[in-house]
């Protein structure tokens, strides 16, 4: 229960909680990890989320693991990452690709507490992981994994390592190895990289020289490293963008804690109508990505076959829009979002920490890149009779907070998406604009996205093969970012004509979402006008002195 | 005289650790968050303070755009040694616009020995709200706290904003000058170094006076006055800093994407990246035609700076913060890591600009001065009001810039901004984009007619309609530079193009990709 995990975090404004704000903004002084939250969460067992529940882990729901763990995020980013975030990383490609001993061994492990480190990442490389160089050729590892959360205290970790010369997909495994059967004289730890934001994260390195492994390491069938890291991205593209969105919820709380409290020209900051409209688009941007977030994690259980599609657009516009609403926001602070001490510092460690979003576990091109190849067949009509339609009311479950998920089969992700089009996020639209009930300016908006979905069938389908590879060009890269901002509209529209009662239910955010991604397409300026700043500012206002959180769930934060 | 290329030769090669002025020994003192002393010794030896005095007190300035390329080379190179050494030339201002000839004569020698100059505007709790300052000035003595100050503790002398009369308001308060040399044991004390996000060397601290000696600096109850134009200087000022931050972005992004390779070639070589990199060389662009304009403009259109620095400095810094971030996208990891790739340059440049844009007002502030300016604004498009030889002078690039006359600065300018005004009735060349640029000026300004004053609350609509404004004195700059002086067309080309995708929403994207193919390859 998120409940229970902001309860125990207690008040973080409270200067004397030894979990509150200032002791996290203390321990990234000191580069360390938040030690005194650490020993609450593993008296909590937070490592037992991360373990499906056929293992004993409490692991259900993708989204549910991601409100478990927003707390978390919203209290510190290092430790949402350094803690929890990384381990899961690994972990979801052994869910993925592992034998079942190998998850009873991972599970055990993650349930006693452990951490696994995810060694896929090599400096000169970046997100080109098949130039990986550290290799496995015959069951002995040589080379370096680089810029890896928890290198040296983890226990275990999912090494991905080139076992085969050859050019192509089929060249690489994932191993699973528990530190303590190889030979420590094998392995070596580079020292630390020092890092602009979340510093008190061990971000190291590990060096392996002709370091044997246990024959039953591999995971899967030799050969399958690169398919089973690109299925796990699928759930781990949605799940870190998701969970980041708890970044934009403290630093939305913090400025209006300031804008409150302080008296400029003769009245509060957040009087000021200007300022007012920035938290409230603030407020939009947090609701439209938590929408697209929860959506695309609920449908990695309804629809796993269009998760590659949906993960990778996912981190492609919540990254950016959390980044550039915490720039935002820091204009509304002045000076104070500079200042590393006094109420307000643990804004500026957001602001650094919140980077990681842009180009943790894939950079945002890398995203498109992943989706371009796919556009030509998404565009497509799908042919109902080759593929079946979607059943009546099948997707409804997406779109309902709380309702019933078929189980997380980690084994139905496929690398691309299986239906000829991805149909759940864009019929939505149709069904929504359709109604005439709903409001005029959100029939107007939708009318938007729905004729950029048929401008985009159009210009996906004049891809040539040329257009699709890591050549591609500024402008057929903005076809899946097109689509991007089509699917998350699809998101806020189905959140909204789902929801039955109480601000969801109300169109002003919907519309204020909308406005927002529309500007993504080139319409309008994504201001909102001054009836939905004055809806939106209220209900943050309420939300704020009220102390309930800012997504969708609005449950009670402490303070 | 020295010049920037003097200044850039002085500062050595900053790959090379052994010198002063390298990657190394900056990201150092960066981490220990120590003050570069030993850097604003080396520019006082090679005679930077000199042109912060201007020449009829005796010191080197004579031309504020030259003053701008020498603390554009410093910021290219560290931004915390610039803003650190910089000081002195804010912290003077006051005393060059409204000093006595002793006073300034005295205060320029000063600067010329290297003696460090601090401005103390802000308060707790204030912030960019001067009037509600609580220091006071009675009898020539100040009392209380200024906080935030760049320099507080490391500074001898200090200007003071301050209160001398109880009522406060527009003549309520006065700039004093102190000596803490000569001030009595007691009389002040430091509040201690505020650690900040970025240009953590830097002495970012505060003072606070109990009954201390200071003397006054022009007319009592001018003080707000005084600030106020003195701020027209250092706004535009500001506008130097981020070209130098933004020179160091697109070096550390282009040198790296020319040596990286992902997925089997360079990635210099990839269009996205192409892209990114032309879009950037012409945000660039545009913001050099801005500052240009706008350091010239002190010498040849003083009256209207009220406008013109704003714009400096609502548009200059924001345009450069998202030139770094488009540069972070590139160097992806190597923009958090605060080791590799330069010792860090580029998230240490990151941190340190993002002061640039609140220091001496906001965008929020300068915008706000922005929109008083509407009617006169959308009066002067209207009459088509131009002080042509002012105008010519500031274009022409072959014309030294006649002395500056600081008197003639104003609190507001009343015939708006000839530049833009130009734009209006001027001759368009065959330029792209030209023609668009005009056509979106006549749509701004009728908007900037329509806008009723507002007494209190000014709507976010307006600050939408000064940032459109901003992005017309940016295309009338880049015209009018073009126009008058010729030059590379599509560098041009590109940079209007950079100003109507942001206008307009015209696409841009083909002007970056030739823009790119002429820097990049060149």
């Amino acid at each position: 229960m998120p409940e229970a995990l902001e309860r125990l975090l207690g008040d973080p404004w409270d200067p004397a909680n030894p979990l509150g704000y200032a002791e996290v903004v203390a321990a990234d002084e000191r580069r360390e990890m938040f030690a005194a939250a650490e020993r609450e969460l593993d008296a909590y067992g937070l490592s037992a989320e991360f373990v499906p529940s056929a293992y004993g882990g409490r692991l259900t729901t993708l989204d549910g693991l991601v409100r478990i763990m927003r707390p978390v995020w919203r209290r510190d980013p290092t430790l949402g990452l350094g803690y929890g975030l990384s381990s899961f990383i690994a972990a979801v490609n052994v869910w993925t690709g592992g034998s079942p001993d190998q998850q009873k061994r991972l599970a055990e492990q993650l349930l006693g507490g452990g951490r696994v480190v995810t060694g896929y990442h090599e400096l000169a490389h970046g997100n080109d992981f098949a130039r990986t160089e550290l290799t496995g050729y015959g069951r002995r590892l040589n080379g370096a994994k680089e810029v890896v959360a928890n290198a040296r205290r983890a226990e275990s970790m999912v090494v991905f390592a080139r076992t085969s010369p050859e050019q192509g997909s089929r060249s690489h495994s994932q191993f699973l190895l528990s530190k303590a059967d190889l030979p420590p004289d094998r392995l070596a730890y580079l020292p630390r990289f020092g890092s602009m934001g979340m510093r008190g994260l061990d971000l190291g390195g590990i060096v392996f020289t002709e370091c044997p492994m246990p024959a039953d390491a591999l995971l899967g069938s030799p050969g399958e490293g690169i398919e089973t890291a690109l299925r796990s991205f699928q759930v781990t593209r949605i799940a870190l963008p998701a969970m980041m969105v708890g970044i934009l919820d403290t630093g939305l709380r913090s400025v209006l804690r300031f804008a409150t409290a302080r008296r400029l020209y003769g009245r509060t900051a957040a009087d000021i109508p200007y300022l007012r409209a920035t938290l409230a688009g603030s407020f939009a941007d947090l609701l439209l990505c938590d929408a697209f977030c929860t959506v695309a994690a609920r449908a990695v259980h309804v629809l796993p076959g269009e998760a590659s599609v949906h993960a990778s657009l996912v981190k492609y516009i919540v990254s950016k829009r959390l980044i550039d609403a915490m720039d935002r926001l820091s204009r509304v602070l002045g000076a104070h979002f500079y200042i590393r001490q006094g109420e307000y510092a643990i804004f500026q460690k957001l602001l650094r920490d919140v980077s990681v979003v842009g180009f943790g576990h894939a950079a945002r091109v890398a995203c498109l890149a992943t989706v371009l190849p796919q556009m030509p067949r998404l565009a497509r009509r799908a042919d109902p009779v080759a593929e079946g339609p979607v059943a009546a009311g099948a997707v409804d479950p997406l779109f309902r907070l709380g309702a019933d998920l078929p189980p997380l089969d980690f084994s139905r992700l496929t690398v691309t998406s299986a239906r000829g089009r991805v149909e759940s996020l864009s019929a939505v639209l149709r069904t929504v604009a359709g109604q005439a009930g709903a409001d005029p300016e959100l029939r107007r908006l939708a009318m938007v996205f729905i004729t950029e979905l048929n401008g985009l069938e159009a210009d996906a389908g004049q891809l040539r093969p040329r257009d699709l590879g890591v050549d591609a060009s500024p402008d057929a890269l903005a076809v899946p970012a097109r689509f991007a901002a089509v699917l998350a509209a699809g998101a806020v529209l189905g959140m909204w004509w789902h929801a039955r009662s109480g601000f969801l239910a109300d169109p002003a955010w919907a519309v204020a979402a909308l406005t927002r991604l529309a500007a993504d397409l080139g319409h309008g300026d994504g201001e909102l006008s001054g009836a939905l700043v004055e809806r939106l500012a209220s209900e943050l206002v309420g939300r704020f002195a009220g102390a309930r959180a800012f997504d969708l769930a609005d449950s009670p934060v402490p303070g | 005289m020295t010049t920037a290329a003097d200044l850039d030769r002085v500062l050595g090669d900053p790959a090379d650790p052994r010198l002063l002025f390298s990657y190394a020994r900056l990201a150092e003192l960066d981490r220990a968050e120590e003050f570069p002393a030993d850097h604003c010794r080396e520019l006082d030896r090679f005679g930077l303070p000199a042109h912060y005095a201007p020449a009829r007190f005796g010191g080197d300035l004579r031309s504020y755009p030259e003053l701008l390329e020498l603390i554009r080379t410093v910021a290219r190179r560290d931004l915390t040694v610039a803003v650190a050494h910089a000081k002195t030339f804010l912290g003077s201002i006051c005393v060059w616009l409204a000093g006595d000839h002793d006073q300034a004569g005295r205060l320029a020698r000063e600067v010329r020995a290297g003696t460090p100059v601090s401005w103390a505007l802000t308060e707790r709790g204030h912030g960019s709200d001067l009037l509600a300052g609580e220091v006071t000035a009675y009898g020539g003595r100040l009392t209380g706290q200024k906080w935030l100050i760049n320099n507080a503790t490391r500074s001898s002398l200090l200007t003071v904003l301050a209160r001398t009369s109880r009522a406060g308001g527009p003549r309520g308060f006065s700039v004093m000058l102190a000596d803490k040399r000569t001030l009595p044991e007691g009389s002040y004390r430091h509040l201690p170094k505020v650690p900040t996000h970025g240009i953590r060397g830097a002495d970012i601290s505060g003072i606070e006076f109990r009954d201390a000696p200071a003397t006054l600096v022009g007319e009592p109850g001018g003080g707000l006055e005084l600030v106020l134009k003195a701020l027209q200087l250092t706004r535009t000022f500001c506008a130097g800093l981020s070209l130098g931050a933004a020179d160091q972005a697109l070096r550390q992004a282009t040198s790296f994407t020319r040596n990286r390779h992902l997925y089997g070639r360079r990635l210099i070589d990839m269009p996205h990246v192409r892209r990114t990199l032309g879009e950037a060389h012409a945000g660039r662009i545009v913001a050099e035609a801005v500052t240009t304009v706008a350091a010239r403009s002190i010498h040849t259109l003083p009256g209207e700076m009220a406008v013109v620095s704003a714009v400096a400095k609502a548009f200059v810094p924001a345009r450069v913060d998202e030139l770094i971030a488009a540069c972070g996208t590139l160097l992806g990891a190597r923009a958090f890591l605060t080791e590799v790739l330069d010792h860090g340059a580029f998230q240490k440049l990151d941190r340190d600009h993002r002061v640039v844009a609140i220091f001496d007002g906001s965008s929020f502030v300068n915008q706000n001065t922005l929109i008083n300016h509407f009617p006169a604004l959308a009066r002067g498009y209207r009459k088509g009001t131009v002080d042509e030889p002012g105008l010519r002078r500031t274009l022409d690039m072959s014309l030294p810039p006649p002395a500056a006359d600081t008197h003639e600065l104003a609190l507001s300018s009343r015939n708006g901004s000839s530049l833009v005004q130009r734009l209006r009735a001027g001759y368009l060349p065959e330029l792209p984009g030209a023609a668009e640029l005009r056509q979106a000026c006549e749509e701004v300004h009728e908007q900037l007619a329509r806008v009723a004053p507002a007494v209190r609350d000014v709507s976010p609509e307006s600050f939408a309609l000064a940032q459109r404004y901003e992005l017309c004195f940016a295309g009338a700059a880049v015209l009018g530079l073009h126009v008058v002086n010729g030059g590379d067309e599509s560098r041009a080309t590109a940079a209007l193009a950079y100003i109507l995708a942001r206008l307009t929403g015209r696409p841009a994207g083909a002007a970056y990709d030739r823009l790119a193919e002429e820097v990049l390859d060149a």
